[in-house]
């Protein structure tokens, strides 16, 4: 990607786990569609079909190696597995500004995270779909800026103060969710805050460097797996070392054969 | 939530074990629209993977519902709180820290911290199931750690290698290739002769030797220990050490040739597969139970729609017809109806099926407070730091001769099965009720009255679990219920994973995909990481 290649001495690189959370059909997929590969679909279907994707960011001092893993649909009946969680470094649990019920399902997956994955996991909550609001589409608007909600509020007379999102209005705005809730519950629980459009591509880079931004560098290793708390090497006896590589069997015994 | 029933499904498959999860992957990448479904709200069955809090809920349930699972009699012992257990005598590096503060006893570490197998098994580096592991790309997700040595209790003879203390004073390594023969001072010199012969003859290529075939068959129909014997003059103290490698979980008497042989042979040739100085490993975070979450997971992106805590009320099997190419009637757990082509599912997630017959086994789980630090030698140059052994205590050490032996696998941290400064001993033995589990019991505190005062239990479980035992001989088979409702037999006691499975799963594939799959292409599927560096 044009992005790494930009940088010209080699920085140190480490890759990071990422977890995608939300209630169906809030946009997880599609911020990482925009976040690797720039692009949207309309109607996407409901998933992305692959194990995971990379993305790298490139900070002033390091680049971090996005390793994001997607539900694959396993949230829908309550079937996400712990090896989904495991090890995990940065979580994003992503709501749809115009649907209040995904942001109480985004709480509960915040507090599953609280729960399931490791302590020091750095977790944004990110409201999507900013492009069907009036603060939407507009590239100005980029950052978490509380100061947007109460503008738009403003601005738009059909809205009744901090009762907007009961309302559809008249100039199409179908914000639901104001950003001051979220904003304030982000804050309580120690969470980064954006809200994005992965249609348009507002915000979605920046969220991604946030967390690149917000990941410790003790808990930065390079390689695959890394980062687990169990793993931390202490000492000469370290698993981390003694990992086998399942892939060296491919190549060197081929398929000669079971002896049994 | 969206609905089960919104659409009919190809295959609908009850339970999450690693042979269902398997199946449903293979499917979910032929085309097949799979329903996955768990009764339970944890991946896995009777081989998942639980977490202290997790587990103590389990036995609530196993006990509270008996014939729901394979498993019976759980029970768990918290040892923490009994402080005559502490130890006696502090080393000079820990008796510094004890003057300072009260309490330096070993202690559990947050539930969470744990990752305990119902079902602990290993695959052998030349397994089927690593070759599907790698053809589907699903091992990238998996991290697997080196099984290492095998010893043999022998309580009688004290290890004259061992220099250390610990829990090898009282543990003999089982020799695994003829270099380990030679370095053995624990065998004299004329058994070392005949074990040579015996080696040598089970590692030579079988090809072109047919008119041996014919009397190798005969030979082998005979007990192991008469064939060690009676071919190889192979003494009676090399014949446990030798058993041990074919994890035979029967007496040596009740263990047939035709049965270990081959499997010692497995043993053999599988050491240096994957790199210098073993022959198995063993996936991190309890074994089994992450490799089937993995291929769920994979299964699911391919696909396949995923319900825990979804369990199966009734089954009406029509017959299909011009209206209806989805016979089967589902009712679910929770009132929904979904029909089907195919159901396949165990007989614990298909109600009234008659429930096969099953071997019963004494297993337990223990937390230790030692690293065993002896029983995790390098013994290889280059060969990683093994994270899992396994210890056969034959039935006379633990004065009972006429029981079959007791296995013990021991997890260090690097599974990332416990904490730091711990293990997990996994115990099993093919004898259930109190008599197993005194065995069990007996086997564990030799080995941590061997390890020395600083290793104690710190909690422990112990079950009954139901399943089906490799000696038999019989290749694990899917029943058929009807032409379109199959059963998977009962689940693998195995301490090893059972290459048949991979037959009998890729059957079953061939079965429900007909001919609109080739055949060979199995488990064979491109990659579906996105990466974007190109």
């Amino acid at each position: 990607m044009s992005e790494s290649a930009s940088a010209n001495a080699p920085k140190p690189s480490s890759s990071v786990k990422l977890v995608l959370l939300g209630e169906a059909a809030v946009g997880k997929s599609s911020l990482v569609l925009r976040f690797v590969n720039n692009d949207f679909q309309e109607n996407k279907e409901p998933t992305i079909g692959a194990a995971f994707l990379t993305q790298k960011c490139t900070l002033p001092t390091r680049t971090i190696k996005f390793e994001i893993w997607d539900t694959a649909g396993q949230e829908r009946f309550a079937s996400l597995a712990p090896m989904y969680y495991r090890n995990a470094q940065a979580a994003l649990v992503v709501y749809d500004v115009t649907k209040p019920s995904s942001l109480t399902k985004a709480k509960h997956w915040v507090a599953e995270l609280q729960r399931q994955a490791s302590p020091g996991i750095v977790i944004a909550l990110v409201g999507n779909k900013l492009d069907l609001t009036n603060d939407g589409g507009d590239a100005t608007g980029a950052s978490s800026a509380p100061q947007a909600e109460s503008e738009s509020a403003g601005q738009d007379e059909a809205e009744a103060g901090e009762e907007a999102e009961e309302q559809l209005p008249a100039s199409g705005d179908a914000r639901k969710v104001s950003t001051r809730e979220a904003s304030t519950y982000a804050e309580e629980e120690g969470l980064l805050f954006f809200e994005t459009s992965a249609k348009i591509g507002t915000n979605v880079v920046e969220v991604f460097t946030a967390i690149a931004n917000a990941i410790p560098e003790s808990s930065l290793k390079t390689g695959r797996g890394a980062g687990g708390a169990g793993q931390t090497a202490l000492g000469s006896r370290s698993g981390e070392d003694s990992r086998v590589n399942l892939g060296d069997r491919g190549a060197a015994t081929a398929k000669e054969g079971c002896a049994c | 939530m969206e609905s089960l029933s919104e659409h009919p499904w190809d295959v609908i498959i009850a339970g999450t074990g690693l042979d269902q999860s398997l199946l449903a992957l293979a499917l979910s990448r032929s085309g097949k629209k799979v329903l996955h479904l768990d009764q339970n709200s944890y991946y896995g069955g009777s081989e998942a993977a639980f977490s202290l809090d997790e587990a103590s809920e389990w036995m609530n349930s196993v006990n509270q519902h008996p014939g729901r699972t394979p498993f019976e009699d759980a029970k768990i012992i918290t040892h923490q709180d009994s402080s005559e257990s502490a130890p006696s005598k502090a080393d000079s590096n820990t008796s510094e820290r004890t003057q300072g503060t009260p309490d330096v006893r070993p202690k559990l570490a947050a539930s969470r911290a744990y990752t305990l197998s119902l079902s602990p098994y290993f695959l052998y580096t030349r397994s089927e199931l690593i070759s599907i592991l790698i053809s589907s790309k699903v091992y990238r997700q998996l991290e697997f750690m080196a099984v290492g040595s095998w010893w043999i209790h022998s309580p009688e003879h004290p290890n004259a290698d061992s220099l250390e203390l610990g829990a090898t004073r009282l543990f003999h390594r089982v020799p695994g290739n003829r270099e380990d023969v030679f370095a053995d001072s624990n065998i004299s010199m004329k058994s070392k002769r005949t074990l040579m012969r015996f080696l040598r003859h089970i590692s030579k290529p079988q090809d072109g030797e047919e008119q041996d075939e014919a009397e190798e068959n005969k030979d082998l129909s005979m007990p192991f220990a008469d064939y060690l014997s009676s071919n190889f003059s192979v003494p009676q103290d090399l014949q446990n050490p030798l058993l041990s490698l074919s994890l035979s979980q029967l007496p040596q008497r009740d263990t047939s040739a035709s049965y270990a042989v081959p499997r010692i042979k497995r043993h053999l040739a599988s050491i240096g597969a994957l790199g210098p100085g073993f022959g198995a490993v063993v996936s991190k975070y309890g074994g089994g139970s992450e490799i089937l979450q993995v291929g769920c997971r994979a299964s699911a992106v391919g696909g396949a729609v995923y319900a825990l805590d979804t369990g199966i009320q009734s089954i009406t099997d029509g017959e299909v017809s011009a209206e209806s190419e989805h016979p089967v009637e589902v009712c679910l757990s929770d009132g929904e109806t979904v029909r089907t082509r195919v159901l396949i599912g165990s007989a614990w997630d298909l109600p009234s099926l008659e429930q096969p017959p099953c071997t019963k086994v004494a297993r337990s789980i223990t937390v230790a407070s030692s690293t065993f630090t002896s029983l995790f030698p390098v013994t290889a140059e280059g060969a990683p730091v093994p994270a899992s052994t396994v210890l056969m205590f034959p039935g006379e050490t633990l004065g009972s001769p006429q029981s079959p032996p007791v296995y013990l696998q021991v997890h260090s941290s690097d599974t990332g099965d416990c904490p730091r400064q711990q293990s997990i001993i996994y115990g099993s033995v093919a004898l259930s009720g109190p008599e197993g589990h005194t065995l069990l019991e007996r086997a564990v505190d030799r080995l941590l009255q061997a390890e020395g005062p600083q290793a104690i239990a710190l909690w422990s479980m112990r079950y009954n679990q139901l399943g089906r035992l490799s000696n038999s001989g019989t290749p694990p088979t899917i029943q058929t219920h009807s032409p379109h409702v199959f059963r998977f037999p009962p689940p693998s006691l195995d301490l090893a994973f059972e290459d048949q499975t991979v037959d009998m799963i890729k059957q079953a594939w061939v079965n429900i995909v007909g001919d609109e799959v080739a055949h060979d292409e199995f488990m064979i599927f491109e990659d579906r990481e996105g990466t974007s560096d190109d």
